[in-house]
């Protein structure tokens, strides 16, 4: 028998993040992974995270892995078993694991499940064809073992992991044929949404998939539209052709070796369906028993970071009690509040106040009118005359466009400045306003924006010529006077341009900086180049 | 849609008709279910069915989905071998 203050089931964000606080506080900790490396899905994502410059927001999902582990290893007391599955919770407390061919047992005073969460299935026909692939099983392919799973893919589902799966496989070098999402607004982050229509995929609100077409193989997919009561529209099927389906339509919490323990659920939509029943300290209705991340409900990685780390910081303070942890036990919640109070946590706040029964915090200001924006990804107009500064100051220096314009908990932008002209924010949920009379448009920010979201236009110079600043994360980079693709936020080629800087340092972390020069009518129009092939 | 073409299970390689059959005759919980068809006997353990699953049932008897998804999972999660338990027990002595 193992003994140990804290045993953590899951190597994820949430699970090292309990391991982290409880070891700090000086709890002898085992942390369990299923896998031969620590990290969850945190070890597959390449994108820059969202969140709080506090959470390591701007950084990559790969990069923060990488810390992490470092982190765990320089406590001692906090020891990692990895390729070790955990098969049992039993009601005295003891708990079985698989390793190395032996079933271990362990004793520890508390517990802190981190199992994450499980893929959501989609019934249609012929959805056993060899091609119908979950998103996971896409990323893991492509950015763990470097495989691509197909060359032409459809995407079920528009939230963030069908976003930015699909902006994966073009980095990749697939070709997405579509995004299909049967609500009538995008699901995800709209700058993730923008990244990718800006690459030329479609995305499709109110739609489905019938099914799939293919002998041995997915070769198309029959698609149908739905009615705002999401009914099938009869009539409006339309076929393309994909030689892959991805699914990317939600996840479930992964509960099974909670429902061993005695511990209560409660099915609660808004949360990811049969969540265990906790209290704001991450702890169950079992003594002893804590949960964290995704399988508490599902969320973001910086919520699991957060998760974590409380359900560790309780843990610590119920089996050694008489430690300081409640100043940073009080601030991890309020930074979990904070996270959560925007626009885009009203899903998860309803259904937290099904989990506690307590009444919805301050609403906030609803954004619930679909707007061109969040029906297609391509910001109109009206968005874009929101953020650029009048005509005299356009012509007297060059300035930033933060095309961001959904509030979203996210604030590097606001920490990378280094004249101070993005507004401090008094919510992380806050738009970034320019101060153009500070603005310089240095383009310091336009690679720290996980969203890619900032853009640079130089039109101070006589003549028809003018400069916009991009970021830009595809292969191969262009270099200086190559001659570029000039892309519209719908991917459309508007014209061409001659690149002027490229600036690809270590510092960019593969965000590649590039300046072109191009026709002053487009700068408002341009938001992707494409780097021509020559054949 | 082709009904016996849309599969529910994957383990155990069920399809929608199947099951839909089985609630319109009366078969209206998961436990039932798995015990006639094998759904939810595979190596992902209902992970993915159960919940598709659960939607019909709630679709066809308007039952809450939170009565049809109490879980009833026991240890171990997923296979072992009684040689894997065996090895642990001798590590005790």
């Amino acid at each position: 028998m193992i003994t140990c203050d804290l045993l953590v089931i899951g190597g994820g964000p949430a699970g090292i993040s309990a391991a982290v606080a409880a070891g700090k506080a000086g709890l002898k900790v085992l942390l369990l992974e299923e896998r031969e490396r620590l990290g969850g899905q945190l070890t597959k994502q390449t994108h820059r995270f969202f969140g709080s410059v506090a959470e390591r927001a701007g950084t990559r999902g790969i990069a923060i892995i990488k810390d992490l582990e470092t982190v765990v290893a320089q406590l001692e007391n906090v020891e990692v078993s990895l390729s070790t599955t955990a098969l049992g919770i039993y009601e005295d407390g003891v708990s079985t694991a698989l390793k190395s061919g032996k079933m271990i047992k362990i004793k520890p005073k508390a517990i802190v499940v981190a199992t994450g969460a499980f893929e959501k299935f989609l019934p249609f026909e012929n959805n056993d064809l060899p091609g119908v692939y979950g998103a996971g099983a896409v990323q893991t392919l492509m950015n763990i073992y470097g495989v691509l799973p197909a060359r032409r893919i459809l995407m079920i589902g528009s939230g963030n992991i069908g976003l930015i799966v699909s902006y994966q496989l073009v980095q990749a070098g697939a070709e997405v044929v579509g995004v299909i999402e049967a609500s009538p607004k995008i699901g995800g982050y709209l700058v993730h949404a923008s990244k990718i229509r800006r690459l030329g995929i479609p995305i499709y609100p109110s739609c489905t998939i019938k099914k799939a077409f293919g002998q041995d193989r997915v070769a198309g997919a029959e698609l149908v539209r739905l009615d705002e009561k999401w009914k099938e529209i009869p009539g409006s099927q339309f076929t393309v052709d994909c030689d892959a389906i991805c699914l990317a339509v939600g996840l479930n919490p992964l509960i099974d070796l909670l429902g061993q323990s005695g511990c209560q659920f409660k099915y609660i939509p808004e949360l990811g369906g049969q969540v265990p029943i906790r209290d704001e300290s991450m702890r169950t209705n079992v003594p002893h028993l804590y949960i964290a991340g995704d399988l508490s409900s599902i969320e973001e990685a910086t919520a699991a970071l957060l998760e974590g780390e409380l359900a560790g910081l309780s843990a610590a303070k119920q089996i050694r009690p008489g430690q300081s942890l409640e100043a940073r036990i009080e601030e991890v919640k309020t930074h979990l509040r904070a996270l959560r109070s925007g626009p885009v946590g009203e899903k998860i706040r309803s259904g937290l106040s099904k989990l506690t029964g307590e009444a919805l915090p301050t609403p906030s200001p609803r954004t619930n009118a679909i707007d061109e924006l969040s029906r297609t990804g391509i910001a109109s107009p009206a968005n874009l005359a929101g953020v650029l500064p009048d005509e005299k100051r356009k012509k007297s220096r060059a300035y930033a466009v933060i095309e961001c314009y959904q509030q979203i908990p996210c604030d590097p932008c606001v920490h990378n400045c280094p004249f101070g002209a993005i507004k401090p924010f008094s919510d992380i949920n806050d738009l970034p306003i320019v101060d153009f009379d500070l603005c310089t448009g240095c383009g310091q920010c336009i690679g720290r924006c996980p969203g890619l979201a900032i853009f640079t236009v130089d039109e101070t110079r006589d003549g028809d010529r003018a400069k916009i600043t991009l970021p830009y994360e595809f292969l191969p980079k262009p270099v200086r006077e190559e001659m570029v693709d000039l892309l519209d936020r719908s991917g459309k080629c508007v014209g061409q341009g001659v690149v002027k800087s490229v600036l690809n340092t270590p510092k960019q972390d593969k965000t590649t900086i590039v300046t072109v020069e191009i026709h002053r009518n487009l700068v408002q129009d341009v938001r992707q180049i494409r780097v021509v092939q020559k054949s | 849609m082709n009904d016996d073409k849309t599969i529910v299970c994957r383990c155990e390689d069920i399809d929608i008709e199947t099951i839909r059959k089985l609630i319109d005759q009366g078969v209206t919980s998961l436990e039932e279910i798995k015990r006639i068809t094998r759904c939810g006997m595979g190596p992902c353990q209902g992970k993915t069915c159960g919940p598709v699953i659960a939607r019909e049932i709630a679709m066809k008897t308007g039952q809450p989905m939170e009565e049809i998804l109490s879980p009833r999972s026991r240890p171990p999660f997923g296979g072992v071998l009684f040689q894997e338990v065996l090895e642990g027990i001798d590590d005790e002595e």
